[in-house]
């Protein structure tokens, strides 16, 4: 395992929770809660579990994309049986499609309500996609290498990239790494202006006759490091690739892998998965637990690790569709996969594919 | 996975307010012409015109034509990505079978900000959704890949100020590990109103054209612009018998750990962002030609970068160039590397302009006239909102 990376702590938040307990108490249920929000359903999360980690003080100015983070990030170091972080050698990568979107167009009320000359600093320096980054650093008093990432679809694989370079070069002995994306009402209306109100609110993906993806948000964490650590019991990642596909498949790993397939409700990324994906294999597809969010991949990672841990591969969704090129699994079972790969076809022509092995 | 070795450099392309290419920038340089002036393609009700480095829409349009479903971001960065291919004599279909990717430092081009759409949907008018699908389809990163035809990794970098800095750096280290064989690596940032308020707001901006390091400095002047440089690996070199113009040889990143918007009294990030990138480059002080600083004209940028530099790199002479470009954000770090570069090939930095009076708080002059210089390697450093730090050593020893 040369380029391997370890996984010994994962933090999530979504709709379904927070914490590695609640993603897997959903995994068994089968099904998370949606809201109703301006036009459509949506998958919120909740961030009151924060106060736990961080005085309520100190997050007054700090804005839902980054306390979603700022609590992905504590949970993964709880997880991870809270370690005394090296500030300076500890490496810190957040990702996300769209940023703080939130607090974007907060700022630019600001502007619009009341003029140029009162625009709000406090809203325009977290608005910024580095400002998660800039918060967990400054809460965790962190000094080793920072980096974010916004690579829409393919955010998650392209930024671990960057993660697996920091801990094999030496730049860092650990890497906190996490993506995050946001719902806010302006996304919601793109929503229905570019897709249409849909009030069903169940998402079937990989149907290829139905739009069905529900706008999700949450963030997704996990401690890294090049070592093994021989209690997380999650498992490694052995490969990560990303890319352009020019209208070819790729070549992707076939076997005895079991795929976690990002797709997410999107009629038009529903058809590459039918195309792209090798035909005979073992596959699952959980986005109707956590929604539609361009850092998913992320999401999907946190449950090939929990499955390693867990030693069984959790059933998808009821509302997943059956397919004839591969096989959907629709009951849990005790497995032991040769490995499990998280593939993220986007809707341009990118993708990205994350592997992970037991360790 | 040998993290000293040196990435080759075979092209690079350039554009700012100071001009359309890196020789039209240079010249400017070392000529001392600068260009800030009011906003010319947004307006502002704010009582006096903060001046910006603008790029004028038609000299953009010869180097990169307006095209609706890519943002001015991603035109910026296609122009300075042709000059780069060009200089590094590279075309379109010469890539197959070769590993290559894009590594694109913005901070602009990755906001989902349009005010006119969201003015217009705060209105409860259906606003046209075309700004919202190139948002969507207008990843610089991806943008570029698509137009060169490249399938390998791509990485847009949203450090915020030392994004195009951090994109090179990662670049870098893509072919030291044999990830890539090839990476357009650097930065990319349009002028926009929505930044412009917010620099405001935060009052660090300069009403008279900046003056980094000058003791009456009152903060920054937005800019624009991108530079791409064409990252190759050994092998690549090899096989194509190209021409190296410089080398990447070390690289730093680390954060402060102290504010989201103003860096640390103590530099502590930046001292650590340094002391890597030299290690890595296996540099000393004492090799170091000049340093092109961050220098933005803010109070407390360039205090606490001058601390460091006065510490870790005594006597060594610096410069900010951002009198002559504007602060172009996540471009900065990118066309700094490129001016870098330029001087290291000049045997000549230009001079710092706005400077005129030592600031007795920083102790430190930056170069006031055009002055030569005979090594052979140099530093370019940013700092960035998130209080993150990352530093560049560059080269042309062995070209």
């Amino acid at each position: 395992m040369s380029m391997g990376i370890f996984i010994s702590g994962v933090g999530v938040v979504g709709a379904f929770g927070s914490g590695i307990g609640d993603l897997k108490a959903c995994l068994e249920r089968g099904a998370a809660p949606l809201i109703t929000q301006g036009p459509g359903p949506v998958y919120r999360a909740d961030t009151s579990r924060l106060e736990a980690f961080v005085p309520k003080k100190s997050l007054r100015r700090i804005d839902h994309f980054s306390q979603m983070a700022i609590l992905g990030a504590f949970l993964a170091l709880q997880d991870a049986g809270s370690p005394s972080l090296a500030a300076g050698r500890t490496g810190l990568i957040v990702c996300s499609g769209y940023g703080a979107s939130q607090t974007t167009f907060s700022f630019l009320d600001s502007v619009i309500n009341d003029g140029d000359a009162c625009a709000s600093p406090t809203l325009f320096s977290n608005s910024v996609h580095n400002s998660a980054a800039g918060h967990i650093s400054i809460l965790l008093k962190l000094g080793g290498p920072c980096l974010t990432v916004s690579q829409f679809g393919v955010s998650v694989p392209s930024s671990l990239l960057t993660a697996r370079q920091w801990l094999h070069e030496g730049r860092a002995d650990q890497v906190l790494f996490g993506a995050v994306d946001e719902y806010c009402d302006v996304l919601g209306y793109c929503w229905s202006r570019f897709f249409g109100e849909d009030d069903m609110g169940i998402m079937t993906p990989l149907s290829q006759e139905r739009q069905s993806a529900v706008p999700g948000e949450g963030a997704a964490f996990f401690l890294l490091s090049k070592d093994k650590q021989e209690k997380s019991g999650y498992g490694a990642v052995v490969d990560i690739r990303t890319g352009r596909l020019e209208g070819e498949a790729a070549d992707f790993p076939g076997g005895e892998a079991i795929y976690f397939l990002g797709a997410d409700g999107h009629k038009d990324c529903d058809r590459l998965y039918r195309d792209m994906t090798p035909s005979g294999i073992d596959a699952a597809c959980y986005s109707p637990l956590y929604g539609s969010l361009p850092v998913g991949p992320a999401f999907d990672m946190a449950i090939a690790a929990l499955s390693i841990h867990e030693g069984k591969i959790f059933a998808s969704p009821e509302s997943v569709a059956g397919q004839e090129r591969y096989r959907i699994i629709k009951e849990p079972s005790a497995m032991a996969p040769e490995s499990i790969v998280c593939l993220k076809l986007a809707k341009k022509d990118e993708y990205g594919l994350i592997t992970l092995k037991h360790g | 996975m040998n993290r000293s070795a040196p990435v080759a450099i075979t092209g690079i392309g350039c554009l700012s307010a100071a001009g359309m290419s890196l020789g039209e920038n240079m010249a400017s340089l070392f000529s001392g012409r600068r260009r800030a002036a009011p906003p010319v393609r947004f307006s502002s009700s704010h009582p006096c015109p903060y001046p910006v480095f603008e790029i004028p829409e038609d000299a953009l349009s010869n180097n990169a034509p307006e095209n609706k479903s890519v943002s001015r971001t991603c035109r910026l960065g296609l122009a300075a990505a042709i000059e780069a291919m060009k200089d590094a004599g590279l075309e379109a279909g010469q890539f197959a079978g070769l590993k290559a990717g894009v590594c694109i430092g913005t901070t602009v081009g990755s906001a989902m900000n349009n005010e006119e759409f969201y003015r217009d949907y705060r209105s409860g008018m259906h606003p046209d959704m075309i700004t919202i699908e190139r948002f969507l389809q207008g990843n610089p990163a991806s943008v570029i890949a698509r137009e060169f035809g490249l399938t390998g990794p791509c990485q847009t970098v949203v450090n915020a100020c030392s994004s195009g800095t951090d994109a090179i750096g990662i670049g870098a280290s893509w072919i030291r590990s044999g990830m890539c064989d090839m990476v357009i690596a650097g930065g990319a940032d349009e002028l926009c109103r929505v930044t412009y308020n917010g620099f405001i707001s935060l009052m660090i901006t300069d009403d008279l054209p900046c003056r980094p390091f000058d003791r009456d400095r009152k903060g920054l002047n937005l800019g624009e612009g991108a530079a791409i440089l064409i990252l190759e690996s050994d092998r690549a070199v090899m096989k194509r018998k190209t021409h190296i113009r410089a080398f990447v040889l070390g690289y730093g990143s680390a954060c402060d750990g102290y504010h989201l918007t103003a860096p640390s009294p103590d530099g502590r990030g930046l001292t650590k962002a340094l002391a890597d990138a030299l290690k890595e480059s296996g540099k000393a002080a004492g090799d170091i030609a000049f340093i092109n600083t961050h220098g933005t004209a803010t109070k407390d940028n360039d205090r606490t970068e001058i601390k460091v530099l006065r510490e870790m790199l005594p006597h060594v002479p610096f410069v900010s160039t951002k009198g002559y470009t504007g602060h172009t954000l996540g471009a900065a770090g990118a066309i700094e590397a490129a001016f870098t570069i330029a001087c290291l090939e000049a045997g000549m930095i230009p001079a710092n302009a706005g400077f005129i009076l030592t600031d007795p708080e920083l102790g430190a002059a930056p170069v006031v006239e055009n002055t030569r210089i005979a090594k052979k390697t140099a530093l370019s450093d940013s700092l960035a909102f998130g209080g993150h730090n990352g530093a560049l050593v560059l080269g042309i020893e062995g070209v």
